[in-house]
């Protein structure tokens, strides 16, 4: 949805207009807090079940990926305006292969959870990472971190070498995929204008404002551009979940080819996070074949309905097209492998 | 300043608004748990604190918050058709974000997600209690579920004092006689619940209990009287008493 770019201002306010703004902000608080404690108790009697089922899921996405965006955002301010100018990317190796590998590896750092990633990421490619290398970043993190792997061990521990897979098939994707695009002569064609055009000003005229001031506005731009593809990733997610029948993905969990397909059709839909996932395919554990729990397991923390609503604020719909392709296929692949070699 | 503006520069900060303020009125009136695990609500609520401090900050501290609102929707200056549609698609996450967020009233997962989930579909692999030794008196819908999902010997579970809670639900197998007093079992967030359920004999339930009534059963188990029925065992209720639902109406 393209906005018109927010202004860099540089004035900063007067004390006087800063108390008008927070008694703004302290009304408006009110008036939304108000929304909540006077709305009447009946309004919902007129929904049917599966409707209020809907807005019950669409919610639960919104209340457990909001304070990993927020924390998202605020790492992501953390790395752009408060750590020393290159502390992170100016000790990166300089072969490019190599940078990627590293940057793989540093979800183990920063162990956000995918959606947090999203606004880190951004961060990153203001700091001048390139959108290739910031992919790698973006889709091996959720794997790549001591939650994630601790919680895929205690739910599988090293049975079939599910734990093993989902590790080095993580690994190997993301790093494929910035290979992939590393290869695009026109490194900011990968990114949505509106992301370009945030990225240029930023270069072009550095803000005068304290340091502080910067900070808050750029939680105000940041939210800006995550928050509405959470809500609406959220609200998509909710409404597959209505309609599409579980029971049609959990008939076809025995064969080798469907099993993988159909979680990851199911990976695709319920848009878990990545620390937890393994529990909850633990419960399809039986029905399921290890291939398709690999590819689920690979497949849901780099691609997923919220997920491409979150990234489509940076990425242009035809890098998603091709990313979403890329890792569909290898997990694909990887999941078949396991399947007929275990 | 134009309307399209002032959304494009305080829609994030709004939408945070809406978020923050639906988090904490759900942890203070103890509902969270109607939506994520418990194991989030600590981390929750610190985010949401944390953010609504940077809202209010940006009230204070981002340029031109103030004269702006004065103006706010006072001139409808026609906006190129793009901009209008943004604006238009920004107005509505909002509305439609408050309305589901706070004018609604908060929910727990329904039957109509039981029917569209299959019921015990995944508990089999779940570690299911073992029932020599065990406190039977502190199991849940879902232990019952999955030890149930073992086919242990009838034998070896008959007679078994049962005492449950959870919400009445037709039997999926569509006998009039029995139906389910289920949960759903959460992972992360209601979105990922399955449900789980005990199935239980009452010939004419329909006529004193609704689906989605919250009930608590006690009784024992026995053979299904329709040997033909879906599941070897069925509960045999002494009593069922209608009941508040719990504040954590999921199991984990």
């Amino acid at each position: 949805m393209p906005h018109p770019p927010v202004r860099h201002a540089t004035r900063t306010g007067a004390p006087t207009r800063t108390g008008t703004g927070l008694v703004i902000g302290a009304g408006l608080l009110l008036a939304i807090l108000s929304i909540r404690l006077f709305a009447p108790a009946e309004f919902g009697a007129a929904l049917d079940d599966r409707t209020r089922d809907f807005v019950t899921l669409s919610i639960s996405v919104v209340i457990e990926s909001l304070p990993f965006v927020f924390l998202g955002i605020l790492l992501s301010i953390l790395v752009q305006l408060w750590l020393p100018e290159g502390l992170l990317l100016r000790r990166l190796p300089k072969s490019a292969p190599l940078r990627r590998m590293v940057l793989s590896l540093l979800g183990v750092l920063l162990p956000v959870c995918e959606c947090g990633n999203v606004p880190l990421a951004r961060g990153l490619i203001m700091r001048g990472l390139s959108p290739a290398e910031s992919m790698t970043f973006l889709l091996a993190a959720p794997i790549l971190n001591p939650v994630t792997i601790i919680t895929t061990y205690q739910a599988f521990g090293w049975d079939d070498g599910i734990l093993v897979s989902r590790i080095l098939g993580g690994f190997v994707i993301a790093n494929l995929i910035g290979w992939l695009f590393s290869r695009h002569p026109a490194q900011s064609e990968l990114l949505t204008p509106r992301f370009q055009a945030a990225c240029e000003r930023d270069h072009a005229h550095p803000s005068t404002a304290s340091r502080f001031t910067q900070s808050v506005q750029m939680f105000a731009r940041e939210s800006g551009a995550m928050l509405p593809a959470l809500f609406v990733g959220s609200a998509v997610a909710g409404l597959i979940q209505v309609a599409v029948s579980r029971d049609l993905l959990t008939t076809l969990g025995s064969d080798p080819i469907w099993s993988v397909l159909a979680l990851m059709v199911l990976a695709f839909v319920i848009a878990i996070c990545s620390n937890v996932d393994a529990f909850f395919v633990l419960a399809f554990g039986s029905t399921f074949l290890p291939g398709a729990i690999v590819a689920f397991l690979v497949f849901g923390p780099m691609i997923d309905v919220k997920m491409l609503a979150l990234m489509r604020t940076t990425f242009t719909t035809r890098t998603l097209v091709i990313v979403t392709a890329v890792v569909g296929l290898s997990s694909a692949a990887l999941g078949l492998a396991v399947n007929y070699a275990v | 300043m134009r309307f399209s503006r002032l959304l494009s520069r305080w829609q994030g900060v709004v939408l945070s608004l809406l978020g923050i303020v639906a988090t904490l009125w759900l942890a203070a009136s103890d509902q969270l748990g109607l939506y994520i695990h418990p194991r989030y609500y600590g981390f929750t609520v610190i985010m949401a604190v944390l953010a609504a401090v940077l809202c209010l900050a940006a009230f204070a501290f981002v340029p031109g918050s103030t004269d702006e609102d004065d103006e706010h929707e006072g001139h409808a200056t026609p906006a190129p058709r793009g901009r209008r549609w943004a604006m238009l698609g920004g107005a509505a996450i909002i509305i439609g974000s408050a309305i589901a967020l706070l004018a609604l009233p908060p929910a727990a997962l329904s039957s109509a997600t039981v029917e569209q989930r299959e019921l015990n579909s995944g508990s089999a692999a779940v570690d299911a209690p073992d029932l020599v030794g065990a406190d039977t008196a502190a199991f849940t819908v879902r232990d019952w579920a999955s030890l149930l999902a073992q086919n242990p010997s009838p034998d070896d579970v008959a007679g078994t004092p049962v005492d449950v809670v959870g919400f009445v639900t037709a039997d999926p197998a569509g006998s009039a006689d029995v139906f389910y007093i289920a949960r759903f079992v959460v992972t992360c967030c209601a979105v990922d619940a399955q449900p789980v359920g005990v199935p239980v004999h009452f010939p004419g339930w329909q006529e004193q209990f609704q689906t989605d009534d919250w009930v608590e059963a006690s009784g024992a188990f026995i053979r299904n009287p329709d040997a033909t029925g879906a599941t070897p065992l069925t509960l045999l209720p002494e009593t069922i008493e209608p009941v508040e639902q719990p504040a954590e109406p999921y199991v984990y």
